[in-house]
């Protein structure tokens, strides 16, 4: 199978004045087309900082990120941007919609940034993910007008829109109560089954693991270790990181 | 470029809608821009009518388009708001016709007009001598023969009639002072000639009489004063066609080849006039014309009570049958039964706004055509006696012809205080130095027998080698004097002549001969600039050194107003537009601080650096092409309803700046077109820091903030 993502040694410092912080120490990982891939771990532990890379709104200070073929530290800003507007979709956890747009107008904005579509097959698409994500009543609405849940489909159907091969998701759930978090989940899943478009999201939260094809789990910036949805959920806790077991 | 518009789109419908939810600022920003662009519109477009208005009044006037002088000049010329009585120190330019010639090879010259500005002062006398000279004629017609006896004794009675109301007069300061206000010479010389024994003795030595007359009595009615002339010495012909605002308004112009002197009727209201009957013309006028009411207006009310205070300058013009007649009419028309003249005359010219027009009206048809109305009459030769150049004085007599008026401008002191005479009289009253003048006075000095002396010998040269003690001295002057007295009376005879001649001249002299300075009226006014340099390079080909002023320098601080008016505008603008661009400035970057998510998660999902850069102009260029409009729009309409309305020159100067007595602004696109230019230039740079500010916002942001 096809690497869309590969990550290789990857490390990241963060610069607090005169203090180097590591965010990540030499992580590697491959995720394959269609996984729904969840990345674990507690706070601290890089799950944002990983997402960032992959995510290419982020550089690594050292090693190697490929997204969909292509290495990421050799490119510049503008074609960093166009990889993400035309690879990646973006779920984040705050749901990040614009304000003054409208629902519709929100999930058409990719759209219109890519400047490829025409009027007529942007609506349809727009239209068909808004039945998709089950909130085409809400198309003239604003972001504000709209609860938890619905503005996270919005943001699904934003992610989506511009058929991307890898949707990354930032704690999608975190801002939900647990039923509406479920939902979000089981439209994620569903999308990632029928679109065949990979998923990779990072939580904290143990419960939604079952959802994830593999589970990734991250602890002080090292990589843990990647089990199944099924190991992980037994496993439960917090991982520690290997340098901590071994000692 | 479908896709382009459709980002537009969408950049306008984000703008526009930060801009509606974000109304307060929006407002605030956009309530400067209104205001500092409605300024532009209604400043510019006043200045620049307020200038074409001007030019109309300067070119028109005096100035013509360019004025060319003697580059080697010590001063700088100015043809209008000069306050020195003389003009400015201008270096003679010899010949006219060479330079006419050289200036017409310029192809955007379409007139030159010969000029000299001087100034003078000219006594006028006061009406006490007026009367005594009428007497004095009188006298000498009488001991040559002619029966003038009834005439003498009506002037005689005027005489006597004037010493009363100077000694009422005495009386009054004596009594509202103290009798130490009151010179005791004066007042015996009135006493004097108050007596009954003076007036019974008149006849038998009338002339000695009349002296002491003229030299104690005339002198203590102070209503002569001088005349303050200046004047513009010019080809009157080429004068006339070329400054086509130029009319006559009485009488007629001065006629080709004859001198002459042509009174602006500005001044010649403002000063030659009876000041009693000028004052009630400008009350009358402000009422009429400006709707000022005496009730309310302050200069309307000095006016009126110093025409009923100074009713001596009438009074001292009525013999007694004129006083008895004056009585007579002005107890009818008051209904008074007052006896004293001067209280009667006092009492009608208490005007108010309910009496002025029918008080004017009763003055101009019962009273004025007894009375002097001009001190100067159209017709009468004026002695003007200036001081040349070089420091003497010389006179000419010059027939006054009539006066004259630049059309629209006849309200204003700065158009109207130039007089015209014709060039040849300036010459002579400049005292240009010219080979002829030069031949005469060589001339005179060969008949005088004068020659040039050292000073170190000047001593033994006049009175030969120091005489001794008892030597007297050398009569050498004595021969000398004779020989003077031979050449004053050949003169004599000559200035005889030359005062009849003189009143004429070949007008052959007009196109040739010295000059001061001349105008320039131009084909196309646009050209101006370049004419000007055509000019001086024409005058250096021709062996003259010129110097070519526009219009508006060539009339001196009366033309740097408009731009000093514009500089004074171009500031506040800049002010206002300064604080616009800190104020737009500011709440930019406060609105892209509280947009930080929303720009973080535009770069995320894709959203170039060019597309923020795009929406944050697109956000300052709306507000200020919305607020920028509306404010053009607004200043437009101001601008109409002033050009409608009109805005009334409120005093004399701006009368002339406005060439007339209202302004009725008009609007040009370039007017709208600097407002909106400056409005969105400071809209678009004001977006510029925030812009910065937004474009170094990293996608990384939308991860890490709430909404």
């Amino acid at each position: 199978m096809t690497h869309i993502v590969s990550v290789q040694q990857v490390f990241k410092n963060y610069t607090l004045g005169t203090f180097v912080v590591p965010a990540l120490r030499g992580v590697s990982l491959d995720v394959e087309e269609g996984e729904f891939l969840a990345i674990a771990g507690p706070s601290g532990s890089g799950k944002t900082t990983l997402l960032n890379l992959i995510g290419c709104v982020d550089t690594p200070t050292q090693g190697v990120v490929r997204i969909a073929g292509n290495a990421t530290e050799t490119m510049s800003e503008r074609q960093l941007t166009r990889l993400r507007l035309h690879t990646i979709g973006f779920i984040f956890q705050s749901f990040n919609l614009v304000s003054v747009l409208s629902v519709f107008q929100n999930i058409e904005l990719p759209l219109l940034l890519q400047r490829s579509a025409a009027a007529k097959e942007r609506r349809t698409r727009v239209e068909a993910l808004l039945d998709r994500v089950g909130i085409r009543e809400y198309a003239t609405h604003r972001p504000s007008e709209l609860s938890g849940g619905q503005r996270q489909r919005v943001a699904i159907a934003r992610a989506l829109v511009t058929r991307p091969q890898l949707v990354l998701a930032d704690e999608p759930t975190a801002n939900l109560d647990s039923v509406t978090g479920t939902n979000i989940l089981d439209l994620m899943k569903e999308l990632n089954r029928t679109e065949k478009t990979t998923f990779i999201f990072s939580t904290h939260d143990a419960r939604v693991w079952s959802y994830a094809s593999s589970v990734v789990r991250l602890a002080d910036g090292q990589l843990v270790d990647r089990v199944s949805a099924e190991e992980a959920v037994r496993a439960g806790g917090v991982p520690t990181a290997p340098a901590a077991r071994t000692s | 470029m479908r896709g382009y518009v459709d980002t537009l789109k969408v950049i306008l419908l984000i703008a526009f809608r930060n801009l509606f939810a974000s109304r307060l600022k929006t407002l605030i920003v956009g309530g400067i821009i209104l205001f500092g662009s409605m300024l532009v519109v209604v400043g510019t477009a006043l200045v620049d009518s307020v200038d074409a208005s001007m030019s109309r009044s300067i070119i028109g006037s005096v100035a013509g388009h360019i004025q060319v002088y003697n580059a080697k000049s010590a001063d700088e010329l100015a043809v209008m708001g000069s306050f020195q009585m003389e003009g400015a120190d201008l270096e003679q330019i010899n010949d006219f016709k060479t330079m006419r010639q050289a200036l017409l090879t310029v192809p955007n010259v379409k007139a030159v007009v010969p000029m000299g500005l001087s100034g003078a002062m000219v006594p006028a006398g006061n009406s006490v001598d007026v009367v005594l000279e009428k007497l004095r004629d009188l006298i000498r017609r009488q001991q040559a023969g002619e029966d003038v006896l009834a005439g003498i004794e009506s002037q005689k009675d005027h005489v006597r009639q004037i010493v009363s109301v100077l000694g009422a007069d005495m009386a009054n300061v004596g009594k509202l002072l103290t009798d130490k206000a009151v010179s005791p010479e004066e007042l015996a010389a009135i006493r004097r000639a108050t007596a009954p024994t003076f007036w019974g003795e008149f006849d038998k030595d009338p002339l000695g009489t009349l002296e002491f007359l003229e030299n104690r009595i005339a002198p203590l009615a102070s209503d002569a004063d001088m005349l303050f002339l200046r004047y513009v010495g010019t080809d009157l012909e080429a004068f006339a066609q070329s400054f086509d605002r130029m009319k006559i308004v009485d009488c007629t112009t001065v006629p080709p080849g004859k001198r002459g002197f042509l009174f602006s009727k500005w001044m010649y209201e403002e000063q030659v006039k009876l000041k009693t009957a000028h004052r009630l013309d400008v009350i009358r006028d402000a009422i009429l014309k400006r709707g000022k009411k005496i009730a309310t207006d302050p200069d309307l009310q000095r006016l009126v009570k110093q025409n009923s205070t100074e009713v001596k300058e009438i009074m001292l013009q009525l013999d007694a049958q004129q006083t008895a007649m004056f009585r007579a009419k002005l107890q009818k028309e008051l209904g008074s039964q007052e006896s004293d003249t001067s209280k009667l005359l006092a009492e009608f010219f208490r005007v108010d706004d309910g009496n002025i027009l029918r008080r004017s009206k009763f003055f101009y048809d019962e009273l004025a055509p007894s009375l002097t109305l001009y001190r100067v009459r159209v017709g009468d030769n004026l002695t003007i006696k200036a001081f040349t150049k070089s420091g003497y004085v010389q006179s000419v007599n010059l027939r006054v012809y009539g006066t004259f008026t630049f059309e629209g401008l006849e309200d204003s002191h700065l158009a109207g205080n130039l007089n015209l005479m014709d060039m040849v009289s300036f010459r002579e009253l400049y005292g240009f130095s010219t080979p002829e003048r030069d031949r005469e006075i060589q001339a005179i000095k060969a008949a005088a027998g004068l020659k040039e002396i050292d000073r170190d010998n000047a001593e033994a040269e006049l009175f030969g080698a120091k005489p001794s003690e008892s030597e007297p001295a050398t009569p050498v002057a004595a021969a000398t004097v004779r020989d003077a007295d031979a050449v004053l009376r050949g003169l004599a005879g000559r200035s005889k002549r030359e005062r009849r001649e003189d009143q004429t001249y070949d007008p052959a002299q007009l196109g040739q001969g010295v000059v001061l300075n001349a105008a320039v009226i131009v084909k196309n006014a646009r050209l101006i600039p370049q004419t000007m340099k055509d000019i001086e390079a024409a005058g250096t080909k021709a062996g003259l050194t010129l110097k070519a002023i526009d219009w508006q320098k060539a009339s001196g601080l009366v033309g740097q107003f408009v731009t000093m008016i514009r500089y004074v505008l171009y500031i506040s603008v800049l002010i206002i537009f300064a604080v616009a661009l800190v104020v737009i400035n500011n709440a930019l970057v406060m609105t892209t601080l509280e947009r930080i998510a929303e720009i973080g998660t535009l770069r995320a999902v894709g959203a170039q650096r060019r597309f923020l850069l795009g929406m944050l102009l697109v956000e300052a260029l709306a507000v200020g092409g919305l607020f920028g409009g509306l404010g053009s729009a607004l200043g437009a309409g101001i601008v109409a309803i002033l050009r409608m309305v009109g805005i009334p020159a409120f005093n004399d100067i701006f009368y002339f700046f406005f060439s007339g007595p209202r302004l009725h602004p008009g609007l040009s696109i370039t007017n709208v077109a600097i407002a909106l230019t400056i409005v969105l230039v400071v809209s678009g740079a004001s977006s510029i820091y925030p812009a910065l500010i937004a474009m170094r916002v990293s996608p990384r942001q939308a991860m890490q903030s709430d909404e």
